[in-house]
């Protein structure tokens, strides 16, 4: 797994798995349809990435395309310039 | 909107009878108080729960409390009177602004304001926070934006970080905090019971303030989708201003909507998806027979169980344990004695 990912699985779990039945996120789980994101995650998970990768989300980049699963945010920072290989 | 959209199959005379019929058996037999107090806020909800009181009670048992502080909209208090004055009952009004204001809501939301917007200007720039709009349209994901007016029009939107969006709403929370307590305060000291005004598509999905307009005895109209409470104020003959002003939660100085604020799409739309999701209809029979899109039908749901999964804790009780499973001391522990 690659440094990206694996900083990325580590934030969503420790930030967004307290008080679920789940332990672990995979790569292509819908954040969206198991109930992760609500308004304040959404905010939590932009904050992350603009600091830890050093990038700026625009407001019209925040639809699920973008930042529903670990695999859609690694394709978004790669087109954001931000090496997941 | 159609009058059939609108009722959504209700009743309005008779579903104003079971409604007063309701009061009447709260305030007198199960209160066993006087009244109702009425925070009359120049809103549709509020002046309808007035119309059905009065109808249920008599205008010498209801009482209308206005509660405008310096960043309500003054059409608030205008058209709050106005209905007042209709249906006959006693007005008490009292600014809360001082009482806000000695909270330090004021001074700690501009703070954060002026964080994202350094010549933010109280009194003469107006703010608000706002979710991406049309979600009907759009698959955005909700975040907030806060939005600063300038007297010449010009507009500055900067995306709430976390911290700054739980700040502002803190804040702003306080000045319904506020209002609940003074309701309590007028209906106490009349032996008078507080009616609630929260309706049901803001029930179902949070929009309302724990212990601020959520602090209430009764809740009348929280089985009446917003839609239905437009048309059962206007068969009661709430006045016309009231209805047809756009609803908001009036508490921004920059005059946001509930669409604005939190529904993200207009209440005849909201209306008809929620009964929808509330009754378990597939996507596919919605699409059918409402004439939406799949991906519209399954952004909204998504939307709807999203607020549903975060408002939880509004619509019930503090959790607490149970004394009945309350654990059983061990029997070899001395236990205490009667002295003889």
């Amino acid at each position: 797994m690659s440094t990206t990912k694996a900083t990325l699985k580590s934030f969503i779990e420790e930030s967004f798995l307290e008080g679920t039945a789940r332990t672990t996120v995979e790569d292509d789980l819908s954040f969206l349809e198991v109930g992760l994101l609500d308004s304040t995650g959404v905010l939590e998970l932009v904050d992350f990435l603009e600091q830890q990768f050093e990038i700026s989300v625009e407001d019209e980049e925040l639809i699920p395309e973008n930042l529903d699963s670990i695999n859609q945010i690694c394709t978004y920072l790669e087109s954001k310039g931000v090496s997941t290989g | 909107m159609a009058p059939e959209r609108e009722t959504m199959g209700l009743d309005l005379e008779a579903e104003a009878d079971r409604i007063c019929a309701f009061i009447e058996d709260q305030v007198l037999v199960r209160f066993k108080r006087k009244g109702v107090v009425v925070g009359l806020s120049g809103g549709i909800d509020s002046a309808l729960l007035a119309s059905v009181c009065v109808r249920a009670l008599g205008r010498d048992r209801v009482i209308a409390i206005l509660l405008p502080e310096k960043e309500s909209s003054p059409d608030s208090e205008l058209f709050a009177r106005e209905h007042a004055e209709k249906l006959g009952v006693q007005v008490e009004t009292v600014d809360i602004t001082p009482i806000v204001a000695a909270f330090g809501v004021y001074e700690a939301r501009n703070r954060v304001v002026r964080q994202l917007c350094p010549d933010f200007e109280p009194g003469t720039d107006t703010m608000k926070i706002v979710l991406p709009a049309d979600l009907l349209e759009q698959d955005g994901l909700n975040f907030f934006t806060l939005v600063v007016g300038k007297p010449d029009g010009r507009q500055i939107r900067q995306r709430l970080r976390p911290r700054q969006l739980n700040e502002i709403v803190a804040a702003q929370n306080i000045k319904q905090r506020t209002r609940m307590v003074q309701l309590y305060y007028e209906a106490e000291k009349r032996h008078y019971i507080v009616g609630g005004t929260t309706n049901r598509t803001e029930m179902e999905q949070g929009f309302f303030v724990k212990y601020g307009d959520g602090g209430v005895d009764i809740e009348p109209l929280s089985h009446l989708y917003k839609s239905q409470i437009f048309a059962l104020a206007r068969h009661l003959g709430v006045v016309r201003s009231i209805l047809e002003r756009n609803p908001s939660p009036d508490t921004y100085p920059g005059g946001s909507t509930d669409e604005e604020f939190f529904f993200r799409m207009p209440f005849s739309e909201v209306d008809v998806l929620l009964d929808a999701w509330k009754r378990g209809r597939s996507v596919d029979d919605v699409c059918r027979d409402l004439g939406y899109t799949p991906s519209q039908v399954e952004r909204v749901y998504r939307d709807f169980q999203s607020k549903w999964n975060a408002s939880w804790h509004m619509r019930i009780m503090p959790p607490g344990l149970s004394a009945e499973a309350q654990p059983a001391a061990p029997t070899d522990e001395p236990t205490r004695t009667k002295p003889t």
